[in-house]
């Protein structure tokens, strides 16, 4: 089927198959291959892009769901010139061994900063009503969806926070 | 949008129920309600046509009349967020523990219950809530208590013509509070060993009322009316005490496979159901 999806701000036609994931979709149809494919079956979250702002697993959404909504990918946070602020602490605090993950977890941890300044709690948030210190549980909670095999964990919660420090002195 | 190419699946997006309704009365389709169990347990077999459910207003948002009323599109994230009376915190502890975020803001409760799957985090709280399935059809709109729409693993009432369309809590059981607890190999993007819904109403320091459920531990989730027995009547600095492992297994079939053995599940199951207790009377 033909479809038109609005990515990173322009609109992509499309011919493909109504089965086709939005993940395949980008890497295989449009060349948008900073998007991962982890396993493929909602668990790693590697592949992690925003609709309309909000994050899902690309590899759980066909591509013609998404038809209508807002696509963001990792191309469509920054460019190597142009770092997104989570970008740019990534970079300085090494927050990643291989790679793999990195765009997902970027993806992932942009909706998460916009999450919490929207005041919505998490599982590990003991009070409801915030504000919520970005605490490491509560990082490890909000970014729960996003594993990464190398185990830069503790890099990745030392960017976030240090991007969320960012955001805030803006 | 429907498209019949060559050798290719149509894929509808409805904007409306009765759209819906109308396209599974012309033949069988492959109903999406979120995706996050559809395309993975498909894969490259997701063969037939899809109908897309997520498109149409109506079914998706919680509001309040006789009872309250989730619609079916209702995502996990959207049930987090809404403010919703003290009886519902476990529903809303459930909601934050499917999946990450990413999969809790795609995944929606009518797709855990059509889904059925044993471990389906949605319905211990669904049960204790004493919920009610509202199924549309060519034939009308029927309710089902939800303990009759779940008959087996992966098995629902829900005829291959129509929607569910909603979950229907009671009034009478809005009352109380209530929790949640659940056990994973690890913390977070697991599947269930074991979880359970616990909502306590209590008068002067008495327990008036329990509604327990146990997920994850029998082909579909279970009350368990032993244990409510149990708790009923009893003094809240009690109540821990009240439950046994013998009035808990009682209303289990619990399998072994790689995730647990049988045995170590009504362990587990006798201390969750201690700890939603408690967690319910705090």
């Amino acid at each position: 089927m033909q479809i038109s999806l609005d990515i990173n701000g322009s609109l992509r036609d499309v011919y493909l198959d109504p089965r086709t994931t939005l993940l395949d979709a980008l890497r295989s149809h449009l060349g948008l291959t900073g998007t991962k494919k982890g396993c493929d079956h909602g668990q790693c979250g590697a592949c992690t892009v925003l609709l309309d702002g909000r994050r899902v697993n690309a590899c759980l959404t066909l591509a013609c769901m998404a038809q209508g909504a807002k696509v963001t990918t990792i191309e469509g946070l920054g460019s190597s010139d142009a770092l997104s602020p989570l970008q740019a602490q990534f970079l300085n605090h090494d927050g990643f061994q291989c790679g793999f993950c990195t765009p997902g977890q970027i993806c992932s941890a942009t909706a998460m900063l916009e999450e919490l300044a929207a005041g919505w709690p998490s599982h590990a948030s003991t009070d409801l009503e915030g504000p919520f210190p970005l605490s490491h549980a509560e990082i490890a909670e909000r970014m729960s969806g996003n594993l990464c095999r190398c185990a830069a964990y503790s890099n990745i919660v030392d960017a976030i926070q240090n991007a969320a420090k960012d955001g805030d002195a803006k | 949008m429907t498209d019949t190419g060559e050798d290719m699946r149509s894929y509808a997006r409805p904007q409306t129920l009765d759209e819906a309704i109308g396209l599974l009365a012309q033949g069988q389709h492959r109903i999406l309600a979120g995706g996050t169990d559809l395309y993975p347990s498909a894969g490259m077999q997701l063969d037939g046509d899809v109908l897309d459910l997520t498109a149409i207003p109506a079914l998706s948002g919680v509001t309040h009349g006789a009872g309250l009323r989730i619609g079916a599109c209702t995502t996990w994230t959207a049930i987090a967020e809404a403010d919703l009376p003290p009886a519902l915190r476990c529903l809303q502890q459930a909601a934050r523990q499917v999946g990450g975020r990413q999969v809790q803001n795609a995944g929606t409760i009518g797709g855990n219950l059509c889904n059925a799957s044993p471990a389906a985090d949605g319905v211990p709280p669904l049960l204790a809530l004493d919920a009610v399935v509202e199924l549309s059809g060519p034939g009308g709109t029927r309710q089902v208590p939800l303990t009759h729409f779940l008959t087996g693993p992966r098995q629902t009432l829900r005829a291959t013509d129509e929607v569910l369309t909603a979950v229907i809590l009671p009034d009478a059981a809005l009352y109380g509070q209530s929790s949640f607890e659940k056990l994973g190999a690890r913390a977070y993007l697991v599947i269930s060993i074991a979880m359970v819904a616990a909502r306590i109403q209590v008068t002067n320091g008495q327990i008036t009322k329990a509604a327990i459920a146990v997920g994850a531990c029998s082909g579909v989730a279970q009350r368990l009316p032993a244990a409510e027995a149990a708790l009923t009547g009893a003094p809240v600095a009690e109540a821990a005490a009240r439950v046994r492992a013998a009035d808990v297994a009682t209303a289990l079939s619990p399998i072994d496979d790689v995730r647990a053995s049988a045995s170590y599940r009504i362990v587990a199951a006798t201390e969750l159901v201690r700890r939603a207790v408690t967690g319910a009377l705090a």
